[in-house]
């Protein structure tokens, strides 16, 4: 790629530094507007302040709205990392029907959310179950099944087939072989997919406006919120989500990045 | 069969619960859902209340009706242009990147990737704060001069929730890019180089017809995201702004007609498929032939 003029070269960087601006603008406004008053859409920078966060803490409709959204977050990270790892086992142990298999895992995260939603909704009415955080786990747990079972899915499928075999050569048991190599092999993989499942269910608006019942998640909570306008705790609340995300994004690449990647890079 | 038969009765029967228990699960939640929701969208609604008695009416009345079709089709139109805003920036930003060495490529790609897991309702409310009558791409228009006054041209119509949505799918165009853009091999260009090609012919004959691909799956990814989400357009497309999305959540909120919604969905689902067959047809053909 040196036979590029310069020019050119510029032109390119110019464009991703406007795109790098376009991205993060959108992040840049509460987080300013967290330590600073905003009135009439100017910044006044001479005082900043940690009022919003003060205020934050006595918001208990927001924390409660926090603390719904982890309680879903968990739930959702258990049953979709063992369901989906259960299945990548499966599906790797070249069983039948697996392509059918593969393909309904991924179907909610291809189809629009809206129409995961919606049929999960009438058929929640349909088996008469009512929409609760159930029904939100359930709605979440379908959502990013296809991320996990991806994840552990191409570690299974990179693992080396002599590790499995020694260990049978060795005498080890079915259910030996599967604790002491298998999962030790798969558990980075597994982390990985239970960080990303986690962000995912974090962030999940569309379903959860669907099938949620009187106690809604933080992104609901917010999105309700919206067409009255924000409260200024509110930004103060996003600057520590926005923290708390970026610190998953590390913990997640750490976990996913492959090893000569990491090592290649020392 | 012959190797089924060779197998214990109790291994057999163990298999046979294994593959139940596998599909028990995806069956259950994935595909019994949607099927129902195939089927209702041959009920129709009397007054309240679901009839379960099939027709054709929802479909009818999708087609004939003069307000469904023509929103249907500027909403594709819509997504097509969020698609193409997209990969016209992504590209230039995805190719800088692979002209970057080593840790600084990859660092790059992370940050234009990490606001993807950021708050997607947030974001909307901070891009329409952005777009508004007081907001920041006012203010600068007006400051360079080309606008003599804020204007509402950017909020509360279709041009906000186009602006809106390339702003928040811009990565999901970078990575599929940057991806393809980065399996070209180096020996191509380094060989165009060495038989004479000007830079501008090496990109035009080598790089871009070989990346393809990748536009092919970054467009359809954009384009099956910008058509199933309903928030965006809800939040900064007042009145005017009206999308196909919007219309399918009408029908499970104050228009009252789950039946309908569930044909519309059908709608949306076959459009979606196409994309994503499509993406999938151009982002392969060549892409396994190199």
């Amino acid at each position: 790629m040196n036979a590029l003029p310069r020019p050119s070269t510029i032109f390119l960087a110019a464009i991703t530094t406007l795109v790098a601006v376009l991205l993060y603008s959108p992040l840049f406004v509460p987080i300013v507007s967290s330590f600073f008053t905003i009135s009439h859409g100017d910044v006044d920078w001479s005082s900043p302040t940690l009022s919003t966060y003060r205020a934050l803490a006595e918001n208990h409709d927001i924390l409660a709205a926090l603390r719904t959204t982890l309680i879903v977050g968990l739930c959702t990270v258990v049953l979709s990392v063992v369901s989906g790892t259960l299945l990548a086992l499966y599906y790797h142990g070249r069983r039948s029907g697996r392509s059918i298999l593969q393909f309904i895992i991924f179907l909610p995260f291809l189809m629009p959310p809206i129409i995961s939603g919606l049929a999960l909704l009438i058929f929640f009415r349909e088996i008469g179950l009512e929409r609760s955080l159930l029904t939100v786990v359930i709605g979440h747990t379908v959502f990013v099944l296809a991320i996990v079972y991806r994840t552990v899915l191409m570690r299974l499928q990179s693992m080396s087939r002599t590790l499995v075999e020694a260990s049978y050569d060795l005498g080890a048991t079915g259910w030996q072989t599967f604790w002491r190599i298998i999962l030790p092999n798969l558990s980075s993989a597994m982390v990985g997919g239970a960080i990303l499942a986690f962000a995912l269910s974090f962030d999940e608006t569309m379903i959860t406006i669907l099938v949620t019942g009187t106690q809604s998640t933080l992104p609901v909570r917010l999105w309700a919120m919206m067409r009255l306008g924000f409260s200024p705790d509110i930004n103060a609340l996003v600057a520590l989500i926005l923290m708390f995300t970026v610190l998953l994004c590390v913990l997640a690449a750490r976990f996913l990045i492959p090893r000569q990647m990491a090592t290649e890079r020392s | 069969m012959s190797k089924a038969g060779s197998m214990q009765p109790r291994e057999r029967r163990l298999s046979l619960l294994v593959t139940v228990l596998a599909f028990a699960l995806p069956v259950i939640f994935v595909l019994v859902p949607l099927a129902i929701f195939l089927v209702y969208s041959f009920f129709s609604v009397d007054q309240g209340t679901i009839v379960y008695a099939p027709t054709l009416g929802n479909y009818v009345r999708f087609f004939t009706d003069p307000i469904f079709l023509p929103v249907f089709w500027n909403t594709i139109v819509l997504c097509v242009s969020v698609a193409v805003i997209c990969i016209l920036l992504a590209y230039p930003a995805a190719y800088f990147l692979t002209t970057l060495r080593g840790r600084w490529r990859y660092a790059l790609l992370m940050l234009l990737l990490v606001p993807l897991l950021m708050s997607y309702v947030i974001k909307i409310y901070a891009i329409r704060s952005i777009l508004g009558l007081n907001g920041f791409l006012n203010k600068a228009l007006v400051a360079i001069g080309i606008l003599q006054q804020p204007s509402t041209l950017f909020v509360f119509n279709m041009n906000a929730i186009l602006l809106t949505l390339s702003l928040l799918l811009i990565p999901f165009a970078i990575l599929p890019i940057f991806l393809s853009l980065e399996r070209i091999p180096q020996t191509l260009l380094r060989a165009s180089d060495d038989l004479g090609a000007s830079g501008l012919q090496t990109f035009l004959r080598i790089t871009l017809p070989l990346s393809l691909p990748g536009v092919a799956s970054a467009a359809s990814f954009v384009f099956v995201l910008a058509i199933g989400d309903f928030l965006t357009p809800q939040m900064v497309g007042g009145i005017s702004g009206f999308t196909f999305g919007r219309i399918l959540y009408s029908q499970f909120g104050t228009a009252y007609n789950w039946p309908f919604g569930a044909a519309l969905s059908v709608a949306l689902a076959i459009v979606v498929i196409c994309a994503i067959l499509i993406g999938e047809r151009f982002g392969r053909s060549r892409g396994t032939s190199v």
